[in-house]
């Protein structure tokens, strides 16, 4: 069953802001256990809309992308 | 013209000394013409050159919006020694099909990148994209908006996102093509934009599209799906061609190898002993080809291309998971499906591609390829994800397990059993 959106993000943003304290940036699997119910598709769809709504961050390393929350990590390559 | 600080790059200048042009006479002369981001970019590698180790810290948080991928931070360790490249972003712009442009085109392309970066490109990257040397993050909105309202042209693929799709010239300028691998191409590209732009998987995902078996994109050998042109029928043969190749009247190869003289041409030898199903014979007359035996290595059309062509009835043959050596080594694609037809809207391909993105958006581990995910799951478990039986080409060994595992819905009746009707045989 499809998971509602904004559900799935205020999750996907809560999990994210409590793992960054410890792992500044995640992998697209890691916010896969922000909710284990909904699906890779749902949240990969989810978390990019986060990065557009500035609450999360990409990092590439030009061969992987992580996301990040903002305001953690190295502030020298932001 | 500011003035320009030139470093001390012995090492770096070794490298013009050679035969052959070298990037570091290209970035010399723009340098020494007023760029110092190109004087800094030579004065980094010596010291790279002279540290053994890269100065260049990789990645970033760079990006435009509402994109994932084609950005990629490039940020140096020395700024205070390399003030010009201290931001110095690569940007990967989805190249045309087959990398066809205009002069005019690129004339206008080089004036926006000298205006707002480096001025340096690769035509092409490996993966195919035209590739942007280095810019600052303040230039990175403006160069997109550059490009998407004045040139048509988007950001290609990078990260953990679906790559800029790539094919060969296909039958723009080859008659060997057996598709139309520049539609293809789009048609994928246009259809996977989000996959292109947002990030998806748990890796780097290709498709690469070669209109024959010589796979000029070497699809067979980088890209996770591979399609590869084919033909199911006959390979054409023109006797009189043929004849006029043992006759010395036509140039074997096309003349590719002209630059010395190898002797007379010998079909024998050069062509129907090299055939590795030896299916052809030639008996002095007239070749003949047992074309079920044949295994579309194309050597004999590559030799004879005017009297040999690739058959009418063509479509594609589907390989999976291609990789580079991170994990158990370099791993070749494996054929998938011998044929299917490549025809718009190209359904049954992206059937496939919807099959494998799940299972490998599921099971995939972090910057794992799929090819690896075959091999972790096994080419069995593949099948059976992506719907399709094995066939005698699959087989890499001879089995030397000697158990069979069944499934529960190959074995009459499955698993379950009444614990009731065996009480009734059998005291407790």
């Amino acid at each position: 069953m499809a998971v509602d959106k904004e559900e799935l993000k205020k999750k996907i943003l809560e999990y994210a802001t409590k793992k960054a304290k410890f792992k500044s940036k995640m992998y697209i699997k890691d916010l896969y256990k922000a909710d284990p119910n909904a699906k890779p598709r749902e949240v990969k769809n989810a978390a990019n809309e986060l990065v557009k709504e500035n609450k999360l961050e990409y990092f590439s390393s030009g061969s992987t992308t992580m996301y990040g929350v903002p305001g953690f990590g190295n502030p020298e390559q932001e | 013209m500011a003035d320009l600080k030139k470093h001390d790059t012995p090492m770096v200048d070794e490298l013009k000394k050679g035969p052959w042009s070298s990037f570091a006479d290209d970035l010399q002369t723009r340098g020494d013409s007023g760029s110092q981001a190109c004087l800094d970019l030579l004065g980094q590698l010596e010291l790279s050159y002279k540290d053994k180790e890269t100065h260049w810290k990789h990645g970033g948080i760079v990006g435009v919006f509402g994109y994932g991928g084609g950005v990629i931070g490039r940020y140096s360790d020395q700024p205070d020694k390399f003030p010009a490249i201290a931001a110095f972003h690569t940007l990967r712009i989805n190249q045309p099909a087959s990398k066809f442009y205009s002069t005019k085109f690129l004339r206008k392309l080089c004036d926006m990148w000298d205006h707002r970066g480096s001025g340096v490109f690769n035509f092409h990257g490996s993966t195919g994209d035209t590739v942007m040397i280095g810019t600052t993050t303040e230039q990175l909105e403006p160069i997109f908006f550059d490009l998407t309202h004045q040139f048509d042209m988007d950001l290609g693929g990078s990260g953990s996102n679906l790559r800029t799709p790539s094919c060969c010239i296909g039958r723009a300028r080859c008659e060997f093509s057996c598709l139309d691998t520049q539609a293809i191409c789009y048609d994928l590209t246009m259809t996977y934009q989000d996959e292109l732009h947002r990030p998806a998987f748990p890796y780097k995902y290709k498709f690469k599209i070669s209109g024959c078996p010589n796979d000029c994109v070497a699809a067979i050998a980088r890209s996770c799906c591979a399609i590869i042109g084919t033909w199911r029928d006959e390979i054409r043969i023109d006797q009189k061609a043929v004849q006029a190749y043992v006759n010395g009247e036509l140039k074997p190869n096309a003349g590719a190898f002209s630059d010395r003289d190898w002797g007379p041409f010998d079909i024998q030898k050069e062509v129907i002993d090299l055939c590795p199903s030896k299916c052809m014979y030639w008996d002095g007359k007239e070749l003949k080809i047992d074309n079920r035996e044949c295994t579309r290595c194309m050597h004999c059309i590559n030799v004879m291309p005017e009297a040999l062509r690739p058959g009418l009835d063509v479509g594609a043959t589907i390989l999976s998971g291609a990789k580079a050596p991170i994990l158990e080594g370099a791993q070749m694609s494996t054929l998938i499906i011998p044929f299917m037809r490549m025809e718009y809207p190209y359904d049954e391909i992206k059937e496939l591609t919807d099959l494998i993105w799940d299972w490998w958006m599921e099971e995939g581990r972090n910057r794992e390829r799929l090819g690896e995910l075959i091999q972790r799951k096994g080419l069995p478990t593949y099948l059976r994800i992506i719907k399709r039986k094995p066939i005698p080409q699959m087989v890499k060994e001879p089995r030397s397990n000697p158990y069979v595992f069944w499934k529960e819905e190959e074995v009459p009746g499955g698993w379950t059993r009444s614990l009731e009707e065996f009480r009734k045989k059998h005291l407790a």
